[in-house]
């Protein structure tokens, strides 16, 4: 499902205005990651995707609905919302319950409220945990529920707010898994990130966000690769990339493997001459 | 995240220069002159001659009236009217309702009582709003005031706002999973248990992580610790403390006074 933002402007009641005319569209089955600067405005953003917050000028649309005219409750069957605390949404008895809550929300047939509800806990690793009381897992797991009871609730458009922050090696490799295959049943994903490795590997599109405004925004391997830029966002591309840049490879490299492909190609380059 | 942590209200007076001590003390003296004062006016004079144009010196008159007129006056005006009818003195009657006698004596003591509850609370209103609650307490406490009140007192100036910042987050987020918070009034107290289960255990695990950050810092030594904020307590808030505590003795000695 399409996002669409035209001139989006929001002012804090403080006074503070953290978005100062924002205007993009995200395709339905794109992944974006949003990053910036702490202050940037990303999460205030996000926010009006699923009408936490509204425009105080612009609009917003999710597919042919202006979030001016749905409740959050409402918005919620088109747009799933991880919080970044798992704590802060966590309450059920079991991790089971946990994950039926959304989409019994939604009012799914109970069929299609267990099918979801297996998806979701078999894609996020959880199967064997149902019994488990959330606040007896550690914080990593606890985050996977968070995840899956987002994810069971089958929305067209997820939004993650820092997905692996605090998360070791294997629990972010479980969230690019989880990510993927969203990705793979034509899901938008929406992510707020300050991993920056995690934006490179993960995302096809990169926003760069700086005092309300889109600084950059476009094809990650493009962005990533405009270091000074994304400096003034205190954004610093990948090691790997700037690696790739001191080494004078022609193209920007994000992962690994695209690393040791030019390594490969420009050692073979050299040879030859 | 930009709640006020209190009533203070940050400007630059006379006021806001005194002593925390000194405030206190001023505070507590209008309470103890206004109720021991066996002149009949008194309490109505420190309203008009030393409240009221102290809120202006202390350049605080807009939220102190704005306080008075939302919480103070419609406190006093029920407390009039309750003792005024149900206060069985006197016998010059001005009027009955139904069986409820009020007399001139009985309305002539409510009024007196409503302004001395009018100075108590307006004084410690006026206190609270130029006087930083930490300010205060850091004050106390290095006159020998137990840390564990103090803690007690800040931290749940502190706690308040941040509980409200996590209940507006938690909301968020159970909105966000099609929580109807919107609609009947059954729906809504069905949705009440997911609102509070977080809320509850975020609280209690921060109420354990504060503890064990004081205590990191030393809060429980019994050594004299040093602070890095000094309050100033100049010569003329000691003079002025000594005025007010003479003047304190004084009407508690004309009240006791056999006449």
């Amino acid at each position: 499902m399409k996002i669409e933002i035209n001139n989006l402007r929001f002012t804090y009641p403080t006074g503070l205005e953290a978005l100062r005319g924002i205007s993009l569209t995200i395709e339905a089955g794109e992944q974006v990651a949003i990053v910036g600067q702490n202050g940037a405005g990303k999460t205030t953003l996000v926010r009006h995707f699923n009408g936490l917050l509204q425009p105080t000028v612009g609009s917003v649309l999710i597919g042919d609905w202006d979030t001016k005219k749905y409740s959050v409750a409402k918005l919620a069957s088109r747009v799933g919302y991880v919080f970044q605390n798992p704590d802060e949404q966590l309450f059920s008895k079991d991790v089971g319950t946990e994950v039926r809550f959304g989409p019994r929300n939604l009012g799914y047939s109970k069929e299609k409220i267990d099918e979801l509800v297996t998806r979701a806990l078999a894609l996020t690793e959880l199967s064997n945990k149902t019994e488990t009381n959330p606040y007896d897992l550690s914080p990593t797991w606890r985050k996977m529920v968070a995840l899956a009871s987002v994810i069971a609730m089958d929305t067209p458009i997820v939004i993650f707010d820092e997905p692996t922050t605090g998360q070791d090696a294997v629990n972010v490799a479980r969230i690019a898994h989880v990510i993927a295959k969203l990705r793979r049943e034509g899901k938008t994903v929406v992510t707020i990130t300050h991993d920056i490795d995690f934006c490179a590997e993960n995302f096809e599109r990169v926003i760069a966000l700086a005092s309300g405004q889109v600084l950059l925004d476009g094809p990650a391997r493009e962005i990533l690769g405009q270091e000074e830029i994304l400096a003034q966002t205190y954004v610093d591309p990948p090691q790997l990339t700037r690696l790739g840049k001191k080494l004078g490879f022609k193209e920007t490299v994000r992962s690994q493997e695209e690393f040791l492909n030019s390594l490969k190609n420009s050692i073979d380059a050299s040879q030859s001459k | 995240m930009h709640e006020r942590l209190s009533f203070y209200v940050k400007r630059n007076s006379v006021i806001h220069d005194l002593n925390p001590l000194t405030k206190v003390i001023l505070t507590l003296a209008l309470i103890l002159i206004a109720f021991t004062s066996p002149w009949y006016w008194t309490p109505h004079l420190l309203v008009l001659v030393a409240i009221i144009p102290l809120s202006f010196i202390g350049k605080v008159a807009p939220e102190f009236f704005r306080t008075a007129i939302r919480i103070i006056l419609p406190a006093a005006g029920f407390l009039f009217l309750m003792q005024a009818f149900f206060q069985p003195v006197g016998d010059t009657v001005i009027f009955k309702f139904y069986f409820l006698d009020v007399t001139q004596e009985s309305l002539m003591f409510a009024f007196r009582n409503a302004t001395r509850v009018i100075v108590m609370v307006s004084a410690f209103t006026f206190m609270l709003l130029t006087t930083h609650p930490s300010e205060l307490m850091s004050d106390l406490t290095r006159r020998g005031l137990p840390g564990q009140f103090a803690y007690v007192i800040i931290s749940t100036l502190q706690i308040l706002p941040q509980m409200q910042a996590k209940a507006q987050t938690i909301i968020s987020a159970q909105r966000s999973r099609g929580l109807d918070t919107e609609s009947s009034f059954l729906k809504r107290m069905g949705s009440l248990s997911p609102l509070i289960g977080p809320l509850v255990f975020g609280s209690l695990a921060e109420v354990e992580e504060r503890a064990i950050a004081i205590e990191a810092r030393g809060f429980t030594s019994k050594k004299v610790k040093t602070s890095l904020h000094e309050i100033p307590d100049h010569s003329s808030d000691k003079i002025i403390r000594w005025g007010l505590v003479i003047l304190v003795i004084l009407s508690i000695a004309l009240n006791l006074w056999p006449s």
